[in-house]
């Protein structure tokens, strides 16, 4: 069977480069991609959709399709990842462990369901995992807005610089993964919920697909922001730009849910309780 | 050849020094706690000097735009000299609980 699968393998591997035979070479003035597309973007880009940046134009506009599915595998993964491995109900930790805030004495309590959280002078720590490192949670602490601000920064200025719905998204991902690896688990998903992870990542979707629907609406084609210039009141280029605009915010979103919904998920192998 | 090119020079070449010093000692130290101090301290000290030198030489062109790009680079170097030794404090903290004992002179590297 083994055997097989490297010979199907090989074949295949050897029809993919016999076929790069057919390419047109590396660079060449005369291919296709290089006659109509790309001197289009690079020449109408700024005209047409007032994006100084053309990969955002590109992107975002011109090969909209492209991104809305892409944006629709993010949520995918989010939502496989969540439907192979959360598992709903109780905690399989029979005994949890708790740090006295004061004295940083641990204590080892029978699971108790009305004692799951912290609560009063005891805060829950993690059985597997229990380091209570005061000089990263508070490096972090500071850190964890700027790096917000950052990313909302990158998803707005997608325009003018590199940056954009996907690169904010992880980023705004990011800084919430680095507030439970800094803290715990627990203390991530007190700021932004399991449901909330669902929601976003769906909205995010949404979001973007509807500013498509909405343009059909209005009777243009799917994705064709022009259409947005009636509602906006400004003229069709500063409306596609506008346009761009919304559906990197809906990335955004899409990408940094799925982004904590994998990562609370896998950390705390389906069960939303102890995990890194 | 003002000062302000002098000043920015040195600067440049103390990064430079500081980064060789971080790259030879990733290398050439004998165990994980070592090897981790270089990494920490010199690569810290190197985008000092280096992002000192080019904001001071952004600077040579005065005017307000021009500092507030200044500003920006001394941003960066703040957020460096918060998140890198903490990482690396984070690291070390991880092999000493994990278990793994320093190196003491007369060991063999690992």
């Amino acid at each position: 069977m083994k055997f097989l699968g490297i010979i199907v393998v090989v074949i295949t591997g050897a029809l993919l480069v016999y076929t790069t035979g057919d390419f047109p070479s590396w660079s060449d003035p005369a291919s296709p991609a290089s006659t109509h597309v790309s001197p289009h973007y690079i020449e109408k880009g700024m005209h047409e959709t007032a994006a100084p940046n053309i990969v955002t134009a590109v992107l975002a506009d011109y090969r909209g399709f492209d991104t809305l599915f892409e944006t629709t595998v993010v949520f995918c993964a989010g939502v496989v990842c969540f439907f192979l491995l959360r598992i709903p109900g109780r905690s399989p930790f029979t005994e949890c462990q708790y740090r006295h805030k004061a004295t940083g004495i641990t204590v080892r309590v029978k699971h108790d369901r009305k004692m799951s959280g912290s609560f009063g002078e005891f805060e829950r720590i993690d059985t597997l995992w229990t380091p209570h490192d005061l000089i990263i949670q508070t490096a972090c602490r500071i850190l964890i807005p700027f790096i917000q601000l950052f990313a909302l920064y990158v998803i707005a200025h997608g325009h003018h610089s590199p940056g954009g719905g996907f690169q904010g998204g992880v980023i705004l991902g990011a800084s919430i993964i680095l507030l439970a690896i800094s803290h715990d688990l627990r203390t991530a998903l007190d700021r932004l919920g399991e449901k909330a992870h669902a929601i976003l990542c769906s909205v995010g979707v949404l979001v973007y697909a509807g500013t498509g629907a909405v343009c059909m609406v209005l009777g243009f084609n799917f994705l064709d922001y022009g259409a947005l210039a009636r509602i906006l009141h400004v003229d069709p280029v500063m409306a596609r730009s506008h346009g761009i605009l919304v559906v990197e915010v809906g990335v955004g979103l899409a990408v940094m849910a799925a982004l904590i919904w994998i990562y609370s998920n896998v950390s705390s192998r389906g069960n939303y309780d102890e995990g890194l | 050849m003002d000062i302000v090119d002098i000043a920015v020079a040195v600067m440049v070449v103390c990064g430079l020094i500081f980064f060789t010093g971080g790259a030879v000692g990733i290398l050439r130290f004998p165990d994980f706690y070592s090897r981790l101090h270089p990494a920490g301290k010199l690569d810290t000290g190197g985008s000092f000097f280096m992002l000192g030198a080019l904001a001071l030489f952004n600077l040579e062109a005065f005017s307000l735009q021009t500092l507030l790009v200044s500003l920006k680079i001394l941003l960066i170097v703040v957020f460096v000299f918060l998140s890198s030794p903490t990482a690396i404090h984070g690291i070390v903290d991880a092999g000493v609980r994990a278990g793994l004992s320093p190196w003491t002179k007369g060991e063999k590297r690992r």
